[in-house]
C-alpha cells in the first residue's frame, strides 16, 4: 500500500478571490488539492478544507453571512465533526464566524478602511494542528488585506473560552486583545485575518506563511501514518 | 448634436430622433476619438486596435493593457465614478482573453479626494485584482476636473488572444452580465464635454457592481477555456450600440440586434435607452449558435444574465429591432467613422528652460494601503519603491510604471509629452527590466480652443517613442476636462510595460547614496544615462529614478517599513534632468556625488 499525499479542497465561493492564491500554496507544499464549488460536495478522502478570503456574495449584506448559509455549509459541518481540519482565512474566518463554528464577530476596522500590509504576530499557541512549526510567542510576519477585520468577543453568547492562535503584536484593526487567528475547541478549526497563502515565498514578501500548510500537512501525515501503525498492530 | 449636418449628408435624408441620439453617442468625442484619431495613426504602434494593446511576454504568454480615464464622472460622483473606471478599463483587458493581473492609477486632485480612492479600493479589491502601483498629484489645476485614469494589466495564454470582431455571418453575440438599467445614459456624450453641459447629472453617471464584475471575469474566463469565444468586447460607453456595431463593423458585417431579449433592471426603459444605456458589468461574446447555449449556460452558472441579443448578417447593415418595430437601421460602417477633426502640424521647437511648478508633496501609503496590492500573490515590487514589479507563476515577470508630468505640460506640451517618456523608459530600467511597448492617456482641455497644444503632445509622444524605440500599443483620449470653459494642464499619462528576465531585481540596503548624472538635460546624453542606469541595476543596486528628489516621503517611508533609514541632502536639479539616484558606490563614467546614506 502506498502512502498516499494528504489532499485539500478550496471551497470556492461566488466572489471568493484568493482561492487560486490559496490552491497555489497547497500545492506548493506538497497537497494534492483542488477546488470544491458550492454546489458540489467535499470529497471523502479530504484532509483539510480551505474557505479562503474575497468578497463571497460582493459582501453585500454581511460579511460572510449569504455564504455561511449555502447548502455546503451542512458539509462542512460534518466534516468538521469527523475532525477534518479547516483553516478559514480573512472572509473564510467570516464565514466560519457566520456559521457559528467558531466564536465571536467580525466587524469593520477602526479606521473604518480597508487596510492592506504586512503586520508583525505573536504566535500564541503552537498546540495547533495548524502551528506546530511555529515557537510559542515567535514573532512572524503575514500580509493582512480586510476592511472588517476587528474581532469582538462574544464568550458570554457562546458559552466558551475563546482559543487564540494569533495576535497583533500592534494594534492593527482595533480588534479585543489583538487578537487576529482562533481555533475551535477541539483545535481542527482555525479562523485568522492575515493570510498565509500569501506568505509562503520570500520573493513576494514573507514565507511565514509557508509554516501554517507544512503544519497541516506533517500534521495529517503523521495522524494517517500512526494510523495505519495502529491498524497494523490490530491486524497482527 | 455636433454632426448633425454631416450625419445627414451620409443618410441622404433627414435623421430620425432615435439615430441622433445613436449618432450622438458613437460620434462623441468619447467613443469617436474624433480631434485625436489623426494623431493615434501617426505613431508608432504594436499590438494596436483591440480592445486593449497586446504584447508577447514569452513564447507561450501575451500581456494586455490599457490606460482609460474616467475623469468626468469621478468629478460629479467621485465614489462610483473611480469605481466604474476601474471596471470598465478590467473588461477591456478581459475581453483580450486575458486574467486581469494588475490595476495601476494616475490620479490628479486638488485634495486627496475620499469618494475616488474608496471608489477604486472598493472595487479593486472586490473583483481581486490587485492595485500595484501609481502616482498621486495633488495640485489646485485639478479643483474642478479632478483626473482619474487608470491602467489595467492582463496576461492571457497565446492560444487564449480573443479578436475583437466578429467574423462571418451566421455567428450570434450572447451579451451576458449585470442588468440594464438606466445608469449612464449619454455617459459617452457627458464625458465629451465641459463640466458644466446639459448632459452633466447623476443620470450619466454609471454606478458599479463589483460582485457581478467578478463573476463576469469568471464566467468568461471559463468561456475562453472551453474555446467558445470567438471575439469579444466589452459593453462600456455607448452600451450595447458601441460594443455590437464595433464588432460587426470592422468586419464589414452586419447586426440584428433584439433589443427586447435585454433583461431590465427598469422594466419601463425605451427601446433607445436599451440600446445606448451604460450599465456596467455586461460583455459581448461573438460565438457559433450551436455554442452559444453552452455560453449562457455558463454565464447563468456565474449568476449571470445573458442571452443571444444579435444576429451577425452580410449586409452590412445595423438594425436594432424592439419585438417587429425597428428602432434604427443604418449602415454599421456609418457608425464607426466618426467625423475626423483636423490635425494640426506641429513643429518642434528647442527645449525652453522649465521652471519647478510643483505639486503637493504627499505620503501615498495612506492611499496605496486601502488597495488590496498583494491578492494573486504575483506582485514581487510592493507600491511605494516607484515601478511595480510582477511575476507570472512558471514563466518570468514584467515591470508596470505610470507617469505624467503636468507641471511641464502647463508650460510646452511638447517637451512635457517627450520627457515623461523618458523617464519612463528610465524608471523601467532602473527595476532591470527593458521596455516593451506604452499605453497613452491623453488629458486635454478644450481641442477646439487650444489645437496647437494637443497637437504639440501627440508629436512628443511620437518623437519620444521613435527616439527610445518604445512603440504604443493602446491609448484613451480625454478631452474637454475644462469647467466654465478652464482648463486643466495638458496632461498626458503614460503607462509602460518592461520584461524582466530576472526576478530577483535590485532592493535598497545599508549604503552610501550617490546622485549620479547631470543635473540639467542634454537630449544626446539619454541613451547614455540609459546605458549606466542598465549597467547598475544589472549589478544589482538599487536606483532610484525620480522627477522631484525633494518629495520622497514616499520611498523614505517605504524604506522605514523594511528597517532602513534614508538621511539625504536632496540634489539640486532642474525640472527636467538627468540624474539617479543609487543606493551603493558603483563605478560610472558619469559625475557622481555623495548625497547621504540609508542605515
Amino acid at each position: 500500500m502506498t502512502a498516499s499525499f494528504p489532499k485539500a479542497q478550496v471551497v470556492v465561493y461566488p466572489g471568493s478571490n484568493c482561492d487560486r492564491d490559496a490552491l497555489w500554496a497547497l500545492r506548493y507544499v506538497g497537497f494534492d488539492a483542488e477546488f470544491v464549488d458550492i454546489r458540489s460536495h467535499i470529497g471523502s478522502d479530504v484532509n483539510l478544507l480551505v474557505l479562503p478570503g474575497g468578497f463571497s456574495y460582493g459582501d453585500y449584506l454581511r460579511v460572510g453571512a449569504v455564504a455561511a448559509r449555502e447548502p455546503i455549509s451542512s458539509e462542512i459541518r460534518d466534516f468538521m465533526s469527523r475532525g477534518g481540519l479547516i483553516i478559514g482565512i480573512c472572509n473564510g474566518f467570516q464565514i466560519l464566524i457566520e456559521m457559528g463554528i467558531l466564536p465571536g464577530a467580525l466587524l469593520q476596522n477602526s479606521t473604518g478602511k480597508f487596510i492592506c500590509k504586512i503586520v508583525d504576530l505573536e504566535v500564541v499557541d503552537n498546540e495547533t494542528p495548524f502551528t506546530r512549526y511555529f515557537e510559542r510567542g515567535e514573532r512572524i510576519r503575514l500580509p493582512i488585506a480586510h476592511g472588517f477585520g476587528r474581532y469582538v468577543k462574544t464568550n458570554g453568547l457562546v458559552n466558551s473560552q475563546d482559543n487564540v492562535v494569533f495576535r497583533y503584536a500592534q494594534d492593527v484593526n482595533g480588534s479585543d486583545e489583538l487578537i487576529a487567528g482562533i481555533s475551535n475547541e477541539n483545535k481542527n478549526v482555525l479562523g485568522l485575518m492575515p493570510h498565509p497563502e500569501r506568505a509562503i515565498e520570500k520573493l513576494i514578501g514573507s514565507d511565514d506563511g509557508l509554516r501554517v500548510f507544512l503544519s497541516a500537512f506533517n500534521y495529517i501525515k503523521t495522524s494517517s501514518e500512526n494510523m495505519l501503525e495502529k491498524t497494523k498492530v490490530g491486524v497482527a | 448634436m455636433k454632426y448633425i449636418d454631416i450625419l445627414e449628408r451620409q443618410l441622404g435624408r433627414k435623421a430620425t430622433k432615435a439615430e441622433i441620439e445613436a449618432f450622438t453617442v458613437m460620434w462623441s468625442e468619447h467613443c469617436g476619438y474624433s480631434h485625436t484619431k489623426g494623431y493615434i495613426r501617426q505613431l508608432p504602434r504594436v499590438g494596436f486596435g483591440g480592445n486593449a494593446g497586446i504584447v508577447s511576454l514569452d513564447d507561450y504568454h501575451f500581456i494586455a493593457f490599457k490606460v482609460e480615464s474616467h475623469n468626468h464622472p469621478s468629478a460629479i460622483e467621485p465614489f462610483n465614478g473611480a469605481a466604474t473606471g476601474v471596471g470598465g478599463i478590467i473588461r477591456d483587458i478581459l475581453a483580450m482573453g486575458a486574467r486581469p493581473t494588475a490595476i495601476l492609477d494616475s490620479l490628479h486632485m486638488d485634495k486627496i479626494t475620499e469618494g475616488i480612492i474608496d471608489g477604486i479600493s472598493d472595487y479593486g479589491n472586490s473583483i481581486g485584482v490587485p492595485t500595484v502601483g501609481g502616482e498621486l498629484r495633488i495640485s489646485d489645476y485639478y479643483k474642478y476636473n479632478p483626473l482619474v485614469n487608470v491602467m489595467a494589466v492582463g496576461v492571457g495564454r497565446n492560444e487564449h488572444l480573443i479578436p475583437s470582431t466578429a467574423q462571418k455571418p451566421g455567428q450570434v453575440i450572447v451579451i451576458f452580465g449585470g442588468a440594464t438599467g438606466r445608469d449612464g445614459i449619454h455617459g459617452a456624450s457627458f464625458a465629451s464635454e465641459d463640466l458644466t453641459g446639459e448632459k452633466a447629472t447623476k443620470l450619466s453617471i454609471q454606478v458599479g457592481d463589483p460582485f457581478a464584475e467578478k463573476m463576469l471575469i469568471e464566467a468568461f474566463l471559463e468561456m475562453v477555456e472551453e474555446g467558445l469565444v470567438e471575439g469579444a468586447q466589452d459593453l462600456g460607453a455607448g452600451g450595447v450600440l458601441s460594443a455590437t456595431s464595433e464588432l460587426v463593423a470592422k468586419a464589414n458585417l452586419g447586426a440584428i440586434v433584439h433589443l427586447d431579449r435585454m433583461p431590465l433592471r427598469e422594466p419601463d426603459m425605451n427601446p433607445v435607452e436599451i440600446l445606448i444605456s451604460e450599465s456596467q458589468e455586461r460583455m459581448a461574446v461573438v460565438t457559433s449558435a450551436e455554442k452559444a447555449n453552452r455560453v449562457i449556460e455558463i454565464a447563468r452558472r456565474h449568476l449571470l444574465f445573458a442571452d443571444i441579443v444579435v444576429e451577425v448578417t452580410e449586409t452590412g447593415r445595423y438594425v436594432a429591432k424592439y419585438n417587429d418595430e425597428t428602432v434604427i437601421d443604418v449602415p454599421a460602417k456609418l457608425l464607426e467613422e466618426s467625423p475626423e477633426e483636423r490635425t494640426y502640424g506641429y513643429r518642434p521647437v528647442e527645449m525652453p528652460k522649465f521652471n519647478w511648478i510643483k505639486f503637493k508633496n504627499v505620503d501615498a501609503h495612506e492611499i496605496f494601503e486601502r488597495y488590496d496590492y498583494m491578492v494573486g500573490t504575483d506582485t514581487v515590487v510592493r507600491p511605494g519603491y516607484g515601478p511595480a514589479v510582477m511575476r507570472v507563476k512558471s514563466s518570468g515577470g514584467y515591470s508596470l510604471v505610470i507617469h505624467s508630468r503636468a507641471d511641464l505640460g502647463l508650460q510646452e506640451p511638447y517637451w512635457a509629452a517627450y520627457i515623461t517618456l523618458l523617464e519612463c523608459v528610465r524608471k523601467t530600467l532602473s527595476i532591470g527590466a527593458r521596455p516593451l511597448a506604452v499605453t497613452d492617456g491623453i488629458n486635454y482641455a478644450d481641442p477646439d480652443v487650444q489645437p496647437e497644444g494637443l497637437a504639440a503632445q501627440m508629436k512628443g509622444l511620437k518623437d519620444a517613442c521613435e527616439f527610445a524605440n518604445v512603440p504604443v500599443a493602446s491609448g484613451n483620449a480625454s478631452l474637454y476636462n475644462t469647467y466654465k470653459g478652464n482648463g486643466i494642464p495638458p496632461t498626458l499619462v503614460i503607462g509602460m510595460i518592461g520584461k524582466l528576465e530576472n526576478l530577483n531585481v535590485p532592493r535598497p540596503r545599508k549604503s552610501a547614496i550617490y546622485a549620479i548624472g547631470f543635473k540639467d538635460f542634454k537630449l544626446e546624453r539619454e541613451k547614455l544615462l540609459w546605458n549606466e542606469i542598465e549597467r547598475i541595476a544589472k549589478a544589482g543596486y538599487f536606483v532610484v529614478s525620480m522627477h522631484d528628489f525633494s518629495t520622497m516621503s514616499t520611498l523614505k517611508q517605504e524604506l522605514q517599513k523594511t528597517g532602513l533609514d534614508m538621511k539625504v541632502k536632496s540634489p539640486k536639479c532642474e525640472p527636467v534632468h538627468q540624474l539617479i539616484m543609487v543606493f551603493g558606490d558603483v563605478d560610472t563614467k558619469l559625475p557622481k556625488e555623495l548625497i547621504g546614506y540609508c542605515n
